[in-house]
């Protein structure tokens, strides 16, 4: 039997390398505030609380990241974030 | 839900979901959609679709659209223009046909004796569908955070105000159903 070798080092590597992206909703003048918080809560399963709070920084900050994960999850909220009318982008996270 | 109720869409004490309009109401949410379907319609391809690219959803002719309500529809996904153009290319066709069973199922409620019992898929396309209909008309209109005030102040034969009281009441409609949606929610 033998034992795996710790690499710290690397762990915190890949969870860096594997959250590289992020999905950003943008404020925009049409959407109505509950039918935002609505959509987060429905699509992501949020809490009440954390959607609203999400949707205030929309509101209040012009944007928020909304979701982190690869690549490929991020556009796949994008897509879902469009086809409810949010205006939403993907971007590497800084 | 009874013909007194005020018009709009409501989650009665069972947890059903009803819309009630009244009949020029009806008229008008028909022509509306009708005018979204023919937005929504895709453009005729200029050449021959691949019908490869066509089973797995690629349309490799899809551009950031010229008009601005329909650019609103479609976002750009990413900042970069190129990224943005080669991820249309891979979802705009889905992202349209979403759109366009929203449209068709809300329209079928339509034509439904009134009040209508909704399913929860209809009422789900219902939501999406006074959306596009809001940012269509948003679009159009140039809606910004100020208000109501810059169209209350047109003049009263501007073809403008008549878009914003017909958007202002599209709200109504999509504010008391996301209430009723919201009603089936956790607190």
């Amino acid at each position: 039997m033998s034992v795996a070798p710790v690499e710290d080092v690397e762990v915190a590597d890949r969870s860096q390398v594997e959250t590289p992206w992020v999905c950003i909703v943008w404020n925009d003048p049409v959407n109505l505030m509950s039918y935002v918080t609505y959509v987060f809560m429905t699509y992501f399963g949020f809490p009440r609380a954390k959607a609203e709070q999400l949707m205030l920084e929309v509101h209040e900050d012009g944007r928020a990241i909304v979701a982190s994960g690869s690549r490929d999850e991020m556009e796949r909220d994008v897509t879902a974030m469009h086809s409810y009318g949010l205006w939403a982008t993907v971007s590497r996270s800084q | 839900m009874g013909l007194l109720d005020p018009p709009g869409f409501r989650r009665n004490r069972h947890g059903h979901l009803w819309m009630h309009l009244q009949e020029g109401e009806r008229t008008l949410l028909t022509q509306l959609l009708d005018q979204l379907g023919e937005l929504l319609a895709p453009p005729e391809p200029e050449q021959p679709v691949d019908p490869l690219e066509e089973l797995v959803g690629i349309d490799p002719a899809a551009v950031r659209p010229a008009d601005p309500a329909l650019a609103r529809l479609f976002p750009d996904a990413y900042s970069d223009p190129e990224a943005a153009d080669e991820f249309r290319r891979f979802t705009q066709r889905d992202l349209r046909s979403t759109k366009l069973e929203h449209l068709d199922l809300a329209r079928a409620t339509l034509a439904r004796k009134d009040p209508t019992r909704l399913s929860d898929e209809e009422a789900a396309a219902w939501l999406g569908t006074l959306n596009d209909l809001r940012l269509t008309l948003g679009t159009r209109l140039a809606v910004s955070q100020d208000g109501p005030e810059p169209f209350l102040e047109l003049a009263e034969d501007d073809p403008r105000r008549g878009m914003y009281l017909v958007y202002d009441w599209l709200t109504y409609h999509q504010d008391r159903l996301i209430r009723a949606l919201d009603r089936g929610m956790p607190r």
